[in-house]
């Protein structure tokens, strides 16, 4: 791979990360005013950004850096305290995020050399972000003052307290060796101030014994200082010989320290270096703590972070602290090990591979059942069932939780909330149900309609709200489960519902129904999803884009998947997607019509039972008392042969409506790979796909919703033709 | 009352002559009193005597004070923060 | 037929035949006429079987076959050329042919077409190729890419991609549906 091969890679990896860092921010964006706790989400946006900013310097992506930089240096004064969490600053940065994306997206779409000019927009963003960096007159004041005042003002606890907790005890021979433990306190004392101090005597033995030339006191000392635990510990570099000098983060500075030893970066993860670098202990109580460790006899066995407890140069609750960190750090590597980025097509070239060894497994089986060999028959079965479990196994890459989908919403009900002039708030449940990928990246234009739809119709106006006794935020919910091999996705407003009369006055003014029709009520709501139906009275911004239930059920229906609506007057409704949880996989039910096979999605068959004689030239039956419209697939597909004399019925449903289909023989379930026909058969109404058999013969799928209602208007075409 | 001056300065270099003489001073009341007007120099060899004779006296229950501190001695007592637990009554002098 | 008629009006004119027809073809013989292919884009030859027929398609779709797991749609070229579908015998075979889509972006598809028998490959110099004739050989002329003279016969050399355009084929599938749907047109 040449140089710029691996630039290109390189950058490709870059895109894609920083497009989903974004989208992390964005996540953490959105939730930020809502967090009670929101230092660890305002970190979280932190680092995103830092990284972004750091890769697009390895790029000399300037421009990126450059607007990154002023993004990062608000998040910055945010993290510090210096800022507070408000709507106007959630309202700057995320376009600042949607300008950084177009940025991204730029370099993916080629543009790497161009440094393109700043654009109107771009430097609007930069002015409104450095309204947030010039602080007002007070807290310019708190930032001029030391960093502990800073912290006692940010946590509101006592203002005169100092920030280092010093013990020393003098070395007995330091007053002969010619020094002045006092003359050491003052020293200390020109470092910051010394907030309290108590001698100790108690080391001074009774008079007979005591040496006057020894040295015996000891202080505990309080000092308020910037400098750090090094340069305090340098007061007492000349007495450090035979004394004890214990300096440690005051009790109260604990979970500011907790907090720092938090924040650090990731590529320390030795406990010593997490505890020097927060600045709690200095290198050289790390080194004798060190050395202290490896001093053990017979080996080593004492940890260090006892061994410094015990040395007393930290406090347990940091070295806690720390330890937490240096695991969480740990965990991170592990993910990352875990967690390797694999090229989809790569993957999808895998799972059509295992699809056709899937096949030529099955063929193989098959050949087996024709001899009698028993062992052979076993090594096979084996075989079968590694080979699904392969086939399982890959499928299950390629599984993602749809709550990145979901989560992608926030934003847009805040937008369009904004937009409608209406206060919405999206509640997400179920965000880790799983499903194919492909499923996830094709559900995305649907679901965006339904939502914005249940805004704009579904959810009424604070007034309405009010007027009917609703609190005057309206909610929007989605939701996922999984559900018999699918998955099920739903979107619920707590608005008016659908309006039962409105409805069926438009679909008869639009002749989608006769005018006696007798329908129930969820057939009325369903004609929402009829081609060309609108149910808004009036064209709004939103719902004027051209897109129509209809096209939602399309979509859905072209997943293989069903839509419905539940709906209650005056309190809301519910629309429901389901679909298949894999696009490459189908658990088929196979039936022979004449000479050839046909599956049947297993999701769709009710039940199979043997079509009774008698039935003349009816098209219906009667199934337990409810009459059971059927389809002979035989007349359908115009396929050749006489009908056996006791055909069988699969019972299927569609669309909450069962309907029978009548096959010759019934094959039997099972699990195959989905191969897609091709665009010479696109118009083929009713075919889902096609699928090998053990035999390497093909069998078309059928798409049983498509089938069925192809097959209805078809008839009713027929219909109108006869009454014409 | 007896009363003892000490007249020269209270540091390690006089600290093992001073001891003894605090101490041989300790047995001659019960009710004593040592004047540090003239301790010009006082270093912690100084502050552990002025400790040790205090908690020797308290030891034998005889009552001691320390009277007409010098500057230096109140410096000390000041840095050390032991003026309150001394709890003598501290006179500035001008000195 | 009026559909079709509507079709073929809006295929642009035959490409100059003068360019560089020489080359190697594979000829093979269907109803009766003899036929060659580029050999660029005959990918392989098997035996007629195991195909699966796919309802409401015209009759020239025969069906899809499965090649080493991927299911290639079969063309009848006799009743592609509206001469009639093809009788299957012992020597029926299918040429597996890469086609191009002239809409998509340069996407492939393979396609296989039902074949009498394959005969050989053969080499057809410059000299020996005619311009079609504008009728009398009963297949539209754009199909035809020349004439060859060979061995006293004329052989056909097709023009794939307007023969196999999975775009107009496509679009006929379509027409045949919207027909299908009508009463009465099940046999047309």
């Amino acid at each position: 791979m040449s140089f710029d091969d691996q630039m290109r890679d390189a950058l490709k990896t870059f895109v894609i990360e920083s497009l989903e860092l974004l989208q992390d921010m964005e996540d953490g964006l959105l939730g930020l005013e809502e967090d009670q706790e929101p230092s660890e989400r305002i970190n979280a946006i932190f680092r995103a950004a830092h990284t972004i900013k750091g890769s697009a310097g390895l790029f000399g992506l300037d421009h990126i850096v450059a607007f990154t930089h002023v993004v990062e240096s608000v998040l910055d004064t945010l993290r510090d305290g210096k800022l507070s969490v408000s709507p106007e600053l959630v309202a700057i940065l995320l376009p600042c995020c949607d300008h950084m994306i177009e940025l991204i997206q730029a370099v993916a779409d080629g543009e790497v050399n161009t440094k393109p000019a700043m654009t109107t927009a771009e430097r609007q963003l930069l002015d409104g972000l450095e309204s947030f960096l010039k602080p007002e007159p007070k807290q310019a004041m708190t930032a001029a003052q030391t960093t502990g005042e800073q912290f006692e003002a940010s946590g509101g606890g006592v203002i005169d307290s100092g920030n280092w907790h010093l013990f020393i005890q003098f070395g007995e021979n330091c007053l002969r060796d010619g020094m002045d433990p006092l003359s050491f306190i003052r020293y200390l004392a020109t470092l910051g101030e010394i907030m309290s101090l108590t001698t100790f005597s108690h080391a001074m033995p009774d008079a007979e014994s005591m040496d006057p030339e020894s040295s015996y006191l000891g202080f505990e000392i309080v000092l308020k200082s910037d400098a750090d635990k090094a340069a305090i510990e340098s007061v007492f570099d000349f007495v450090r010989e035979g004394s004890y000098i214990h300096i440690l983060p005051l009790e109260d500075k604990i979970p500011y320290y907790v907090e720092l030893i938090n924040s650090l970066g990731e590529d320390n993860a030795q406990l010593g270096e997490l505890l020097l670098k927060s600045g709690v202990i200095t290198q050289r109580e790390l080194q004798e703590g060190l050395n202290a460790q490896q001093a053990q006899v017979p080996q080593p066995n004492t940890r260090l972070g006892e061994i410094l407890v015990d040395q007393q140069v930290v406090q347990q609750p940091l070295v806690n602290a720390a330890l937490e960190k240096q695991q969480q750090i740990k965990d991170n590597k592990a993910r990352e090990n875990q967690t390797i980025r694999v090229d989809a097509e790569r993957l999808d070239k895998l799972i059509d591979v295992i699809g056709e060894l899937v096949i030529s497994g099955a063929g193989v089986n098959l050949r087996a059942l024709q001899t009698s060999d028993s062992a052979l028959l076993e090594a096979t079965s084996e075989m079968m069932r590694l080979v699904e479990e392969v086939r399982d196994g890959a499928l299950q890459l390629r599984m993602v939780a749809i709550g990145a989908t979901f989560s992608r919403f926030q934003r847009v009900v805040r937008d369009v909330g904004k937009e409608l002039g209406k206060d919405i708030s999206l509640v997400i449940t179920g965000g880790d149900t799983e499903v194919d990928k492909s499923v996830v990246e094709k559900i995305g234009d649907p679901l965006m309609h339904l939502v914005r739809n249940a805004m704009d119709h579904g959810i009424e106006s604070a007034e309405v709200r009010a007027a009917r006794g609703k609190s005057s935020r309206g909610e929007l919910r989605l939701n996922a489960y999984h559900e018999s091999g699918s998955i099920a996705i739903e979107v619920s407003d707590d608005g008016g519902g659908l309006d039962r009369d409105r409805i069926l006055a438009k679909a008869i003014e639009k002749g989608l129904v006769q005018p006696d029709a007798k329908l129930s009520d969820q057939e009325i709501y369903s004609l929402i999803f009829e081609p060309g139906f609108s149910t808004a009275s009036q064209i709004s911004n939103l719902s004027g884009r051209g897109v129509g239930m209809d096209v939602v059920k399309r979509n859905v229906t072209d997943l293989r998947g069903d839509i419905e609506v539940e709906s209650r007057p005056g309190q809301g409704s519910t629309i429901r997607i389901r679909l298949p949880l894999t696009l490459a996989i189908i658990d088929g039910f196979l039936v022979g019509v004449g000479k050839s096979s046909y599956v049947i999605p297993l999701d769709r068959v009710v039940e199979c039972l043997e079509l009774s004689g008698d039935l003349n030239d009816r098209d219906y039956m009667d199934l337990r008392g409810e009459v059971l419209p059927f389809i002979r697939l035989r007349d359908l597909f115009n396929i050749s042969g006489d009908q056996p004399r006791r055909p069988n019925v699969v019972v299927v449903h569609a669309a909450g409506v069962k309907t029978g289909l009548v096959v010759d023989r019934l094959i039997g379930e099972f699990q195959t790979v989905i191969k897609p026909l091709g665009k010479l058969f696109g118009h083929v109404e009713g075919l889902g796909g096609s699928t090998i058999l053990g035999s390497g013969e093909v069998a078309l799928i059928l798409d049983v919703p498509v089938l069925v209602s192809t097959f209805e208007h078809k008839l009713q075409g027929n219909m109108h033709l006869a009454q014409a | 009352m007896p009363s003892l001056t000490i007249k020269d300065e209270l540091t390690i270099y006089t600290a093992a002559d001073q001891k003894s003489n605090l101490l041989m001073f300790l047995t001659a009341g019960d009710d004593l009193e040592i004047n540090l007007a003239n301790v010009t120099e006082i270093d912690t060899a100084g502050l552990q005597l002025l400790i040790l004779i205090k908690r020797e006296a308290a030891h034998l229950g005889k009552s001691l004070r320390f009277v007409m501190h010098s500057k230096a001695v109140l410096d000390v007592l000041e840095l050390a923060n032991l003026t309150g637990t001394f709890g003598d009554q501290v006179v500035l002098t001008q000195n | 037929m009026t559909e079709l008629a509507t079709i073929e009006e809006k295929l642009p004119a035959a490409q100059s035949k003068q360019t560089a027809l020489a080359g190697q073809y594979l000829t093979f013989t269907l109803g009766g006429e003899l036929y060659a292919l580029g050999i660029l884009s005959s990918k392989e030859i098997i035996d007629y079987g195991n195909l699966t027929e796919v309802p409401m398609m015209p009759v020239f779709v025969r069906g899809v076959i499965n090649l080493r797991g991927s299911v290639v749609p079969v063309v009848d070229l006799l009743a592609r050329f509206g001469k009639g579908s093809t009788p299957i015998a012992k020597r029926t075979g299918i040429v597996i042919v890469e086609t191009t889509s002239e809409t998509d972006d340069g996407g492939s598809q393979d396609l296989g077409i039902i074949v009498d028998a394959v005969n050989e490959v053969v080499e057809i110099g410059q000299q020996d190729i005619e311009p079609p004739p504008s009728f009398g050989v009963g297949i539209r002329p754009d199909f035809i890419n020349g004439m060859a003279k060979r061995n006293g016969r004329f052989v056909i050399l097709l023009n794939v991609s307007k023969v196999l355009s999975v775009d107009e084929m496509a679009a006929l599938s379509k027409v045949r549906q919207d027909r299908h749907a009508l009463p009465d047109t099940n046999n047309a």
